[in-house]
Formats: structure tokens, sequence, C-alpha cells
């Protein structure tokens, strides 16, 4: 699976990540603060200022924010026909400035940057006894590792309906698409306590 | 948690982005395509129960956030976190624990087929379905200032998709139950 994290040494690059999480939430407070289209539309051309400075590319750029900006092009527009001009403007400013400032620090942050950050916000958790912070890593590098699995055993069951000249359905190819996955489960949950990867501390 | 638990949760959370990367299905009487991902939430409910399917959604959401793109349709990144439908997204997390915590406590195995499918339907339908778009039309509402009759309108579309996917939901969740039962019961 490929990251959304471009290679790169812009300004943005080179700041902590916690740095730029916090920044991205105080952004997404102070836009939601805003009422008036004037902020609003400088905050916009500002965000697309900061997005630019990426040097991600024109198409690049289109493909990764499509799918979001549509839905909310579709939603400003919706708010256009039931509402004014004036609020649909607002959603269509706010949202899309909103967009811009996480897709730009989705870009220059690593996963493992992302990771060490989360273990550490993790931490009061564990403290509580909730959480493990390690499991979090764990987790998810378990189902990085799991996802081309899974995509090859439904295109196994895929052609097993095939060979049988039935029509592949949801609930034919889900069910044993879920107990062939979960069934791993016990085999995988004894290699890693083997290995004393969970050991108690 | 015990370890088994947490392999579980993260084997579901890699089905449910699976099903994301499959192409959408369009049904015959619904105009809206319906993407499978969101079944997959009402499954994890289902299959696994309150607390690991809760886990398996949170873990696929932290996925999203830390810029992998696992969300249908290529979606990724903190972005999907400033869209107008990010309510839907959060409400995942409590569509997957209602969904368990309902199949936990109403389906038992002592029932017969039809009333152990019914319970999962019920469960699938006010988990994934009620509490969803409760978070979904609530967050729409107060983020566009649309208010919520409106923003009810809006999402009514999709609906009867998502009605659907409750009942694939309740008729693989139970033939799940026979085949590998993992739901911890709790009647």
């Amino acid at each position: 699976m490929k990251t959304l994290y471009v290679e790169g040494d812009s300004l943005l690059h080179r700041l902590a990540p916690r740095t730029k999480l916090l920044g991205l939430a105080a952004a997404g407070i102070a836009l939601f603060l805003f009422r008036s289209i004037p902020p609003l539309a400088l905050a916009a051309v500002i965000s697309v200022a900061i997005y630019a400075s990426l040097g991600i590319g024109l198409r690049q750029s289109l493909a990764r924010l499509r799918p979001i900006f549509l839905t909310i092009a579709v939603v400003a527009l919706f708010t256009l026909l039931v509402g004014s001009v004036e609020e649909a403007a607002t959603v269509l400013l706010r949202l899309t400035s909103l967009m811009l400032l996480a897709a730009a620090v989705t870009a220059t942050t690593g996963i493992g940057e992302f990771i060490d950050e989360i273990t550490l916000a993790a931490w009061p958790l564990e403290r509580l006894g909730l959480v493990k912070a390690a499991d979090i890593g764990l987790s998810i590098g378990l189902v990085i590792r799991f996802v081309p699995e899974i995509l090859d055993r439904y295109h196994a069951i895929q052609d097993a309906h095939r060979a049988r000249g039935l029509k592949p359905r949801v609930l034919t190819l889900a069910v044993p698409l879920i107990i062939l996955t979960l069934k791993n489960a016990d085999e995988i949950a004894a290699a890693i306590d083997a290995r004393g990867i969970r050991a108690q501390r | 948690m015990t370890t088994r638990d947490l392999v579980l949760a993260a084997l579901f959370a890699a089905i449910i982005v699976s099903l994301g990367l499959l192409p959408p299905i369009t049904l015959g009487f619904i105009p809206v395509p319906i993407t499978a991902q969101s079944l997959g939430v009402m499954l994890a409910g289902v299959v696994l129960g309150s607390k690991r399917g809760t886990f398996a959604v949170l873990l696929v959401l932290l996925l999203a956030a830390i810029g992998l793109p696992v969300l249908s349709g290529g979606r990724g990144g903190l972005a999907v976190f400033a869209a107008p439908t990010t309510g839907y997204l959060i409400g995942w997390v409590f569509a997957a624990f209602v969904t368990g915590y309902i199949a936990e406590h109403f389906v038992d195995r002592g029932q017969t087929g039809l009333v152990q499918g019914v319970n999962f339907f019920l469960a699938a339908l006010i988990g994934g379905v009620v509490v969803l778009y409760a978070f979904g039309i609530t967050y729409l509402a107060l983020v566009t200032g649309l208010g919520f009759s409106k923003a009810f309108l809006g999402s009514l579309a999709f609906i009867p998709g998502d009605c659907f996917k409750a009942l694939i939901a309740a008729l693989a969740g139970r033939a799940v139950m026979v085949g590998y039962p993992l739901l911890p019961q709790r009647a």
C-alpha cells in the first residue's frame, strides 16, 4: 500500500510532526470561528499557497484531493439550493481550506513519525491501564501485512465461484472470506506470543 | 485484551480496508452505488462483538489518519476528516459498538435460525443505520449550518442502500456464527 507521504525538503517537511498537528488543530478551530467571507477567503488563499509550496504538482494534487473536494462541492451546491449564496460560500471556503491544510500535513509527515506521536499520545491511557501503546504499532503492522493476502483470498474465492459456474454474490463471497481470514487468528496470536512481542513488563 | 482479540480486530480491520479497495456495487433498484466498506463496519459488530469490533474500526480510521489510502475510493490522510461527511466516519466507531453490543446480548446460540437472523438484522439496522446517521447528520448539520431537517433530506438517498447492507450483514453474521463462532455470548 502506497502512503500519501511525499518526499521533499519544504518548510513543512522540516517542522516537527507535533507542531504541524497542533497547528492543524488550531487552524481547524480558527476556521470555524470566522463567519464572514473576507477572512475565510484569505484563509483559503493562504491554504492554497501552503499546499502549493510542497511541490506535489497539479496532476498528483488533483488525484489526491478530488474525492474529498467533490463531497465538499456537492454539499456547498446543496447549501446553495436550500440556503443563501453566503452560506454556500462559507461552507466551500472553510472546508476547502481545512482539506488543503490537512492534506499538507499528511503529505509531509511519514508514517513512522505519526506512529511515534500516537505512541506518545497513548502514554496517559497506558498509565490508566486502558491500552498498551506498543499494541497500536503492532496492530497497524498486522493490518498492512494482511490486506494483500485478503485481496488474494477474495480473488481465489471469486475464481472458485467461476470454476463452478456460479455468479459471485456479496454474501457467498463475504462469508468464506471472513471465516478463512479469522481462522488464521489463533496461529498468528500464538506466533506473536511465542516471540514474546507483547511480553508483560 | 488478549493477543487473540488484538489479532482478530487487526484482521477484521484488514477486511474492512480490502472491502474499500473493491469496486462499488450498483444494485438495480437503488440509484446510489453502494460501497462495501460500510458493510464491513456492520460486519465487524455482528461477527466480533462490541469491543473487538470497535477496535477494528478505530484501527481503520487510525490508518487513514496517518496517511494510508485505506478508505473506499483510495481516500486517506487527515483531509478525509475535513470533509462534510466526516460525521459518518466518527459514527462508524459507535455503529460498530452498538451493533456488537446488541448482537452480543440478543443473539443466542439456542435460538432458531430465523430469530438469530432477525436479531442480527435489528442489531445492524440500529447500529449501522440509526446510530450512524445520527452522527453523520448531526455533523453535516452543524458543520455546514444546513440545519437538521435539510441535512436529513440530503442524506435520505443513502438510507435504502444501508438498510440493504444491514440485511446482508445479518445473513453473513449468522452464517459466520454457524461456521466459526466468535461472538462473545452475554445474554
